[in-house]
């Protein structure tokens, strides 16, 4: 319990910091050029640690489905979503409805138990402890002002 | 309209492809997994770069070479998301992905790290990351 939420945190505090890298390549390049990088280096980065862990098994795909290998099509749909939402709403309000679809359709996978996943019981903790963090969302990103203090220094 | 339609799917893509990851585990290596999936997504995204050929290349060397490599956290990331999922399922796991990463922004964005704008971080934000804590706890009385 304790190592699945401190590895999700983990996580997220490097989906964070990828976000922010991201975008510093997206100012100088574009979408297309930087989802591409990062792919790409994703896959260097998870076919070493793959080599360097599993040995040759890394080359074993005999339990392998055809639909694992279009599964990265999943990502490039991030990708052309987000690029659509935030050039139609602006980055504060599409980042909180992405956040909010998020966590419904997490609520959603562990309840139907989805793809083959163990199903997790639906509960009404569940369901409200959702309602209060995308409370939280809404109130992080939409409330008060985040005033820039000062312009940029680099 | 058409924005939060491209919003909402982006969302639901994202916690897909969290699912997917942690399905494809299943079967093979977590790291063999990762590196599957973003094969596949580097192919797919070189194939649309070469028709719509966005940004210079020389674009690439004005970019200081850390956030070059910052695709890199793609393993550890997935890696982390799918063990966690497999550990504490969905929900769980991106409530608490979210939490980090809302309070990591809001850490660089009120110090300014990595060049980021300064922003001035106000009441709202720390209640936002209190009432989202408050969610997770409720998840588990």
């Amino acid at each position: 319990m304790l190592a699945g939420l401190i590895l999700a945190l983990f996580a997220g505090s490097l989906v964070s910091l990828q976000n922010i890298f991201n975008n510093r390549v997206n100012e100088r390049t574009g979408s297309w050029s930087t989802t591409t990088l990062v792919l790409g280096m994703g896959f260097i980065a998870s076919f070493g640690m793959s080599l360097a862990v599993e040995g040759k098994g890394t080359f074993a795909f005999h339990n392998m489905q055809p639909w694992y290998w279009i599964s990265g099509l999943i990502g490039v749909g991030v990708v052309i979503c987000l690029v659509q939402a935030t050039k139609l709403l602006g980055a504060t309000f599409a980042i909180s409805i992405v956040m909010t679809s998020q966590l419904g359709f997490a609520l959603l996978f562990d309840s139907m138990g989805w793809i083959g996943l163990e199903k997790v019981p639906f509960t009404l903790n569940q369901l409200i402890g959702v309602f209060v963090i995308v409370g939280g969302i809404l109130v992080f990103k939409l409330g008060g002002k985040q005033e820039q203090q000062e312009t940029a220094s680099h | 309209m058409k924005g939060i339609l491209f919003a909402f799917v982006a969302g639901a893509c994202i916690t897909l492809q969290g699912v997917a990851n942690a399905r494809i585990s299943q079967d093979m290596g977590t790291w063999q997994a990762a590196a599957v999936t973003q094969l596949t997504g580097f192919i797919i995204a070189l194939i649309i770069l070469l028709f719509v050929r966005d940004g210079s290349r020389q674009g690439f060397r004005k970019v200081n070479p850390l956030y070059l490599i910052g695709g890199a956290l793609g393993a550890p990331i997935i890696f982390s998301e799918v063990t966690a999922i497999q550990n504490i399922g969905v929900t769980l796991t991106i409530s608490a992905l979210l939490i980090a990463q809302l309070f990591l922004t809001f850490l660089i964005d009120s110090n300014g790290w990595f060049g980021v704008l300064k922003k001035r971080m106000s009441l709202p934000q720390f209640i936002g990351i209190g009432m989202m804590i408050a969610g997770v706890v409720i998840m588990k009385l």
